[in-house]
């Protein structure tokens, strides 16, 4: 019994290595001399974040990244895009999947276009997003790509949040309102309390998938663009150079740091 | 009064999906059927451009190559995926640690997708890490070309959709009562059967589930093997290619045929579990 | 059949049992009761073999089960909270145990339905769990650990749920199949008249220690401890203190007065004790029996149990007598009325220890703490 624990913490580190495998190559190469990407590290620099840019500093692959303000613009954007998403996808789907447990009429169809939410491919999504709004004549806006991004991670977060209800909770309500509580004040101290967790996690989710859609956005990109879709357009044109990988490693740091401060608050309590 | 107040909460829901999902789809299906007059169309209808797209000599090899490498990365993460939830599940006690691991997993997600791909040439590439060892250990005499080869396209595939394979199955097995799978030992079933017909089978909504995450997710994705399998080309690469020409039809026509094939895919899965009892459980 | 020798196992911290030593004979009903959280579920799945233990000894059989896992120990587990598969449909739940020793189709079939109709619940067979009510799961699980038939039978907590003529129903089918069988039966329960009825031998347990065993009569007519004779059967006890003895009669003082009963052993004087009267002793204005003790006691409340009535005495404001009373006689009387208590000392007991665990006050395990 004992090996297999232990063989099944091995697992577990071998795959989460893997995962992280490019993240910890990204982190170490950034401090590479040599703006070529190769292996091993021909010197050590912190020039691709902190230095001063250089004469040829029009090609862009060339500019440290905190002197990169189009990079800064994207991640502002990033972020007020994926907020925003957050929000909306975690109200969307907590009124929602609240509501679906009740028997309805169009219960089931509604399911089904939620499933439907997420198995459409982002191509079609943005292809028919356009044709629609040059119908209408209309101009796309970021707006298009924070609902796009809602719509598909509503899909995701739907299946995931009815999965995990409790099954006593619509028992709760019910006790509840049989005391005479309202609505009202039932879903806000019954109700929310109980679901947090899956409230939360739904929004972390919408937040996620919108950083990291690269598809759906390209088609209604505007402007500088999120991340993904600046650094995709960035690298179709100019070389790829250690600069990104700098830009990479930040995105990654500041990344791993919040991810643990919010592992650290969810712990809170437990063993 | 409270029925009619149910039906307006989901509103919110029912409006962003009906105008963001339900209406560019249409559009999409609509105009398939339009006649192609370059630069535009004409609102004449015909079967044409569905006809044209699934004889073309391309469509065999297009499909094939989409729905082939989604199913294999979908199986390669379920096989890699599931021991990992199990593990995950039963092995590590403290929901501390469970935690730690969760977020720290969600970490390279938020790293850009374009960034984190680019970081693999640095490991697969010709002069990259994996090369470097091999030679320098004197295991090879060339370095073995790893990108722009399909190889690189599992990769990459399979360690970015994990993650998608990992939750809904986490989902599933944390449901389930230890105290069943003690009854199934006591009841002489050996190891490899309790893992069989009970742990397995009783998680199977939360497999079925992450093998539609990713493979939706992966044939979405045609960026990741046009750039890094050597110009694989996948169906949503030609929808994406008619769509920069203007050709609004073919396009359309391309997108409705990927699409029914996507549902044709998730209603066999569906068969296989009934994702209701999943969720309404 | 079973033995077991200091076996002693932690939960964290926490001590779930503490060193106990029994054994159980081959084909006996071994009737393990106790309150909730004295270690019969832990001792239950340690038997099994799904649970890990930290020192002690374990044979089945003859055999020594350290290392040796579930699936190849010659018992079966009914487990209190059923853990019955909710993917699969009653058939097959009961079925899989069957499937697993490798049983033919037919066979299967056969006994399938043998052990449907045995608890009652024959046309169930393509019922899915979640369709079944609190007891049917019961009885599914119930029916899940019979069909295999196997030497030894442990069963957690079997017939806690059901109602009662469903209980009585299933008590005697117990009896009916140990006799059939032969087999090792053993079973937990915090129900006496489940351990009283059924059992060849009881144990009864306490905080993760055995506090007394034996046959049925044993434990209910010579109680070793407080806590045994409280929790086996109902019992008036009365905290005081030997005075003298009288032959074989010790006079113990107590806050009524002085009573009189046999003892089991030598009892110095001066030895704190708690005396103890079972209710069903306790006669209520019976003038043709003489007494040893008598006390004279006001009618203050009653329980009725159907067959007969408790009655609560209250003794000088200072103790409560309980005497279960025929409901014929009880019917005469009436409350706030003085009334004439009597028992033998025979049929009384001395109980020196509070309880097997070092260190409890025995006051404050007659008023149960």
């Amino acid at each position: 019994m004992k090996k297999m624990d232990l063989l099944a913490k091995v697992y577990i580190l071998v795959i989460f290595l893997a995962i992280y495998l490019p993240t910890i190559f990204l982190i170490v190469l950034s401090f590479n001399t040599s703006a070529r990407i190769t292996f091993p590290i021909e010197g050590f620099t912190s020039d691709w974040y902190f230095g001063e840019p250089k004469s040829y500093q029009a090609n862009p692959s060339y500019i440290p990244i905190i002197h990169d303000q189009f990079f800064w613009d994207s991640v502002f954007n990033s972020i007020r895009v994926s907020g925003i998403t957050a929000v909306l996808t975690c109200i969307i789907v907590t009124l929602t999947a609240l509501t679906m447990r009740y028997r309805l009429i169009g219960r089931d169809v509604l399911f089904y276009m939620f499933l439907l939410g997420f198995i459409t491919p982002g191509v079609l999504v943005g292809l028919g997003t356009i044709l629609l709004f040059r119908l209408l004549g209309s101009t796309i806006t970021e707006f298009n790509m924070i609902a796009l991004n809602t719509v598909y991670a509503s899909s995701f977060g739907f299946i995931l949040m009815m999965a995990r209800f409790d099954p006593y909770l619509m028992l709760y309500e019910y006790t509840a309102s049989a005391l005479k509580v309202g609505p009202v004040r039932v879903f806000r101290y019954i109700t929310l309390p109980l679901i947090k967790w899956e409230v939360l996690s739904s929004a972390i989710m919408g937040f996620l998938l919108s950083w990291g859609e690269l598809i759906r956005n390209l088609w209604v990109a505007r402007g500088t663009g999120v991340v993904s879709t600046f650094v995709f357009m960035q690298l179709t044109v100019y070389p790829l150079t250690t600069k990104w990988f700098a830009a990479g490693s930040i995105l990654a740091a500041v990344s791993i740091v919040g991810l643990i401060i919010m592992a650290t608050v969810l712990s809170r309590g437990t063993k | 009064m409270v029925r009619h107040t149910r039906y307006v909460l989901l509103l919110p829901g029912l409006v962003t999906f009906v105008f963001f999902l339900i209406a560019p789809l249409a559009i999409m299906a609509v105009m398939s059927f339009f006649t192609p007059v370059w630069p535009g169309y004409r609102t004449d209808l015909t079967l044409n451009n569905y006809v044209a797209y699934l004889t073309s000599p391309q469509f065999r090899i297009l499909a094939f190559n989409t729905f082939s490498t989604s199913l294999v990365t979908a199986f390669i993460c379920m096989i890699i995926g599931f021991p990992f939830a199990y593990c995950y599940t039963f092995k590590i006690k403290s929901e501390r640690t469970r935690n730690y691991i969760t977020m720290l997993l969600l970490a390279p997600f938020l790293i850009d997708w374009t960034i984190r791909s680019v970081a693999w040439i640095s490991i697969l590439g010709e002069r990259g890490f994996v090369n470097s060892m091999f030679l320098s250990a004197g295991l090879i005499s060339e370095p073995i070309k790893f990108l722009f080869t399909p190889t690189a396209l599992f990769i990459i595939w399979v360690q970015t959709n994990l993650l998608f394979m990992i939750f809904p199955m986490n989902l599933a097995l944390g449901r389930m009562d230890p105290e069943v799978i003690e009854a199934a030992k006591v009841l002489k079933a050996p190891p490899y059967r309790v893992f069989y017909d009970i742990v397995f089978k009783m998680a199977l909504p939360g497999v079925i589930c992450g093998f539609i995450f990713v493979f939706v997710n992966t044939i979405s994705d045609y960026v990741t093997p046009s750039l890094w399998a050597g110009g694989l080309q996948t169906l949503g690469l030609s929808v994406s290619n008619y769509a920069s020409q203007f050709l609004w039809p073919q396009a359309s026509a391309g997108g409705m045929i990927l699409l029914v094939a996507c549902i044709i895919v998730l209603y066999i899965l569906l068969k296989v579990v009934d994702i209701k009892k999943l969720v309404y459980e | 059949m079973i033995e077991v020798k200091d076996l002693v196992k932690y939960y964290k911290e926490v001590l779930a049992l503490n060193k106990i030593s029994f054994e159980v004979n081959e084909g006996e009903f071994f009737v393990v009761i106790g309150p909730s959280g004295c270690g019969k579920t832990t001792l239950m799945k340690i038997l099994a073999g799904v649970l890990e233990y930290n020192s002690g000894e374990v044979y089945i059989n003859g055999k020594n089960m350290k290392g040796v896992p579930p699936h190849k120990r010659d018992i079966s587990l009914m487990f209190e909270s059923y853990a019955i598969f909710p993917h699969m449909k009653v058939f097959d739940n009961i079925a899989f145990g069957l499937r697993m020793m490798g049983k033919d189709k037919d066979f299967i079939k056969r006994k399938v339905t043998e052990v449907l109709e045995l608890v009652g619940m024959s046309g169930f067979e393509n019922r899915s769990p979640y369709e079944l009510s609190g007891g049917q799961r019961q009885r599914l699980a119930l029916a899940r650990a019979l069909v295999v038939e196997p030497p030894v039978l442990l069963l957690d907590e079997p017939i806690s749920h059901l109602d009662y003529q469903l209980q009585r129903k299933m008590m005697e089918d117990f009896k009916v199949l140990h006799k059939k069988t032969g087999g090792t039966f053993v079973f937990t329960t915090h129900v006496q008249e489940q351990a009283l009825t059924l059992a060849d031998t009881v144990m009864v347990m306490n905080k993760g220690v055995i506090e007394q065993t034996g046959k049925p009569r044993e434990i209910y007519l010579a109680p070793k401890t407080v806590f045994a004779a409280r929790f086996v059967g109902d019992i008036n006890l009365i905290p005081g203190e030997v005075v003298s003895k009288d032959g074989d009669i010790y006079i113990v003082n107590t806050e009524i007065g002085e009573l009189k009963s046999l003892a089991n052993g030598e009892l110095p004087a001066g030895a704190k004790l708690a005396y103890g009267i079972r209710p069903e002793f306790v006669e209520v204005e019976n003038k043709t029996r003489v007494h040893d003790n008598q006390l004279k006691g006001k009618f203050d409340r009653f329980y009725y149990f159907g067959n007969y009535v408790e009655c609560i005495f209250d003794i000088k404001g200072k103790v409560e007598v309980k005497s279960a009373v025929p409901t014929k006689k009880a019917v005469d009387l009436r409350i706030g009325k003085e009334y004439s208590l009597g028992w033998n000392s025979n049929n009384a007991a001395l109980l020196e220890k509070p309880s097997v665990i070092e260190g409890l006050n025995i006051e404050e395990v007659i008023y149960g703490k």
